[in-house]
């Protein structure tokens, strides 16, 4: 053991604050060197000289005991009022926060929440689904009824179509009063192409 | 003698009761006291300090959390009033170095009481109080809470807030520091 740590474990030891596990290695070290001796004789010395003195004229205390008494009276209007103790108001502030960030998760997901594609949904029933398409494909009424039921799932996973969009068609003469003249004759020359008939000119 | 329970006393000074917080005072006066007088180095100073911390200790009572150790909370409160005294002390920048060759009493920031008092203490306890009181202050705070008021480093550590192992370091350099300043008195009591 080096001298520096010895006299540090000294100190220690002093204070009453020596590993019990190293007081052997202290004293060890004590044994066979002398200037680390001399320095613990020095630390004892010091220790037991250094005691404050606590001889007091008579009547120190009473007066001491007086003068703090008009302190504390002068000061009494000044005193805190007892608050709460700081750690229900850390409780407090703890329990705001949670509530803050349960109501933020709470409108991100009312307002962002992921939405699920058709493609996305119909992996987890495909393994299920399997079977019964094959089985569907010798049985027409079975084929049929499963192909109403695939579609009626789809049309409720897909996203509504906007009641107010116009849609218009071939059908609808909307369709075909929309259009530049310009238009109106390429339309025509693809219909005598394809069919040999014209349009509604 | 009062003989009510400290936490009484605590909870009736928290609802305001000066007579019960005096009460307090009167049981850690001598505690405090011996603080502010190894911190202050003089007892002048040290009972202007030692009043100032209970005057200091009424006015937070009120922060106190019961459940935690009294007399812990008034060390903290003794320790960083006289701190604060210390930096407001003019006569601190000035402090006048030790000197081993000046005769006892007259190296300034000595523990002395004047001739009545001093007739009391021998020559060595003086030099190691005037020793004590030209270290550093954070190795005194240290000095003055274990060796002067025996706390264990942990409560000493508490007090000063710090970890204990600063205060076994704050321990150990006041002692080699006080080694070295009285190393001509320990020799000479040796022979």
């Amino acid at each position: 053991m080096r001298c520096a740590t010895a006299r540090k474990r000294l100190s220690d030891a002093l204070d009453g604050a020596l590993r019990p596990g190293r007081k052997p290695g202290v004293e060890a070290h004590m044994r066979i060197c002398e200037p680390c001796r001399s320095y613990r004789d020095g630390l004892v010395r010091i220790q037991a000289g250094a005691a404050l003195p606590d001889a007091h004229p008579p009547g120190f205390w009473a007066a001491f005991e007086r003068g703090l008494d008009l302190k504390l009276a002068a000061g009494e209007a000044g005193r805190a009022a007892v608050a709460p103790p700081l750690t229900v108001r850390r409780r407090l502030a703890w329990a705001a926060a949670a509530a803050m960030v349960l109501a933020g998760a709470g409108l991100w997901y009312a307002l962002l929440r992921p939405q699920v594609s058709v493609t996305e949904a119909w992996v987890p029933y495909e393994d299920v689904l399997g079977p019964l398409v094959q089985a569907a494909e010798a049985d027409p009424e079975l084929a049929a009824a499963v192909d109403r039921e695939v579609r009626a799932a789809i049309d409720e996973m897909m996203p509504a179509e906007d009641a107010d969009a116009v849609v218009l068609s071939a059908a609808d003469p909307l369709f075909w009063e929309g259009l530049s003249d310009d238009e109106l004759r390429d339309i025509v020359t693809e219909l005598e192409d394809e069919t040999g008939r014209g349009g509604p000119l | 003698m009062d003989e009510r329970p400290e936490e009484l006393l605590i909870e009736e000074a928290r609802k305001g009761g000066r007579e019960a917080f005096a009460e307090l005072a009167r049981r850690h006066e001598r505690r405090v006291h011996g603080v502010a007088l190894r911190m202050a180095g003089n007892v002048s100073d040290a009972d202007d300090l030692a009043q100032e911390v209970f005057l200091m200790a009424w006015k937070a009572i009120g922060s106190f959390r019961s459940g935690s150790s009294f007399y812990t909370w008034l060390y903290r409160i003794a320790v960083n009033t006289s701190l604060t005294f210390l930096k407001k002390r003019v006569r601190e920048r000035d402090r006048v170095p030790f000197d081993e060759n000046l005769p006892v009493g007259t190296a300034g920031r000595g523990l002395s009481r004047g001739p009545e008092a001093g007739a009391a203490v021998n020559e060595l306890a003086a030099r190691i109080g005037e020793a004590v009181a030209a270290l550093p202050v954070h190795f005194r705070a240290a000095f003055a809470l274990v060796v002067d008021q025996g706390l264990s480093h942990a409560d000493a550590a508490r007090v000063l807030g710090c970890s204990e192992n600063t205060v076994s370091w704050r321990m150990h350099k006041a002692r080699r520091i006080l080694q070295a300043r009285l190393k001509p008195y320990l020799e000479e009591v040796r022979s």
